[in-house]
């Protein structure tokens, strides 16, 4: 397909005798947003990792097209309690391979710029959260790749990110995210991939809800949620 | 000219001194951010064994040291990254291996034993021309190894991940900068002892930290904080007739106090 970014083929993957993965297919196509759920324990860290280049499949194969450019938004929890002294600049320069200039325009466009020569672990978790954007922005990607982006992340915090990438996705970024946050993924995304080793649904989030396509497992799993919740989306 | 000034080994030791503040806390910053300041412990312990079997064979120390330190430091390199055991596991491990087979060595050297002390807590009086000039070789090397890869080099102290799929070329980084590691470590053990050096990897850095804003900086101060403790204890040890490593140590150690004490307020 000639709009397809990166193309999963028959993706399996095994951790010993353990399945993690099993004959995953999917395409990514330019300009869609991509929802990756599924229960806990159901692949979808390990299915990035594939796309990321960082976990070799035991079957299958991952095609990128030359033109795709992947910026990676780790799980905020991945980069630890920070020990040492960087700079949010620093942070962002990471990205934009030592471009001060590049590092600056970045940080405005997430609206950071006033923070740049603060220290990054003095950030309050949203900002940190968004000085990752920019460092993943500052590497030019097309495509936008978060893991749980918003863990641990207060509720204001968590909506202006997500304002901020239906932008980036109006500007004609291509997203997937990974996040536990059904409800939030379907309000967002352009396509729901639900993963429990293998894809259980993939498709447009207006049918995800309906009986018809919901799987079973999820939908225990949802009322659960919705229950921690309050019930007030119920 | 200042009194100390008039020994040609006190001189000496000085520059030597010199030159050791500037790389270790540098590799130190690394080090420190990746939580690996350990490192420098083991693979000093090491570097004793290799003195040690050159006591023995009568061979200069550090050119037996070198090799076998440089071997250690991949071994542990290769070990993190197969991640057959932890990274603290195999650091406790290498170090007293290290440290064994340094004493048994050193006993079987018999009457060098003197000399041996002075690869444990550092001297001012055994630092010879070659040293400084060799020293001085290395820490240019290591200094411009690590400046023409400063960017990856952080990248991979932060997020080594985010540092592979920006593809870096992260595992030989690690190895090259373990190396380095181990280099400066030996060349280090005459002036500051091996069982003293990893905190002269450490404390600069550490109390850099407390009042750097960035890593960059960390840096500048750290190299500003050994250069400090390495000069005044290096005179504190000529007037006071003790071990140099104590000194510079004890002197880091005060700097780090007197900044925690002054980041308090």
């Amino acid at each position: 397909m000639s709009n397809s970014l990166i193309d999963l083929d028959n993706i399996s993957v095994l951790f010993g005798a353990e399945t993690a993965v099993k004959q995953v297919s999917f395409c990514v196509h330019a300009g869609e947003f991509i929802g990756l759920i599924g229960p806990n324990g159901a692949g979808k860290s390990t299915l990035l990792k594939v796309i990321l280049g960082l976990q070799m499949p035991s079957k299958g194969r991952v095609r990128k097209d030359a033109t795709s450019v992947i910026g990676y938004i780790p799980q905020r929890g991945d980069l630890g309690p920070i020990a040492m002294p960087i700079s949010a600049l620093e942070v962002v320069m990471l990205g934009s391979r030592g471009s001060k200039q590049v590092a600056l325009r970045s940080l405005e466009a997430v609206h950071m710029a006033d923070v740049a020569k603060k220290r990054f672990n003095d950030l309050s978790g949203g900002q940190q959260q968004r000085v990752f954007i920019a460092k993943a922005l500052a590497s030019d990607p097309n495509v936008l790749i978060l893991d749980e982006p918003t863990t641990g992340i207060d509720e204001r915090s968590q909506t202006e990110f997500y304002d901020i990438l239906r932008d980036l996705q109006h500007q004609g970024m291509t997203i997937v995210m990974v996040s536990h946050d059904v409800d939030t993924v379907l309000r967002l995304v352009t396509r729901v991939v639900c993963l429990n080793q293998t894809i259980v649904y993939d498709g447009p989030p207006q049918h995800f809800e309906s009986d018809k396509y919901l799987p079973s497992f999820f939908t225990a799993q949802h009322r659960q949620l919705h229950h921690h919740h309050g019930g007030q989306h119920a | 000219m200042p009194e100390i000034l008039h020994y040609s080994f006190m001189v000496r030791a000085l520059i030597a001194g010199i030159l050791v503040a500037l790389a270790i806390p540098v590799m130190g910053s690394f080090l420190v951010a990746r939580r690996y300041s350990l490192i420098a412990d083991s693979l000093a312990h090491v570097s004793l064994a290799g003195v040690g079997a050159g006591l023995l064979l009568g061979v200069t120390p550090i050119y037996v040291a070198v090799p076998i330190t440089v071997a250690g430091a991949v071994l542990l390199e290769w070990l993190r990254q197969k991640q057959r055991i932890s990274g603290e596991v195999s650091l406790a491990i290498l170090m007293s291996g290290g440290l064994a087979l340094a004493v048994v060595f050193a006993n079987l050297a018999h009457g060098v034993n003197t000399d041996f002390s002075s690869y444990l807590f550092g001297s001012i009086a055994t630092t010879t021309t070659q040293d400084v000039i060799v020293l001085g070789v290395v820490v240019g090397i290591t200094l411009t190894i690590i400046a023409f890869n400063y960017r990856a080099l952080l990248y991979i102290a932060f997020d080594e991940a985010g540092a592979r799929i920006a593809g870096y070329k992260v595992s030989l980084l690690n190895y090259v900068l373990a190396a380095i590691t181990a280099v400066v470590v030996v060349l280090s053990l005459r002036i500051i002892g091996g069982l003293l050096i990893s905190a002269l990897l450490v404390m600069p850095v550490v109390t850099a930290a407390q009042f750097a804003r960035s890593f960059l900086q960390t840096i500048l101060y750290a190299i500003i904080v050994a250069l400090v403790a390495v000069v005044a204890g290096l005179i504190v040890a000529f007037y006071a007739g003790i071990a140099a490593g104590g000194a510079i140590v004890l002197t880091a150690l005060a700097l780090l106090i007197g900044a925690f004490i002054l980041k308090k307020d």
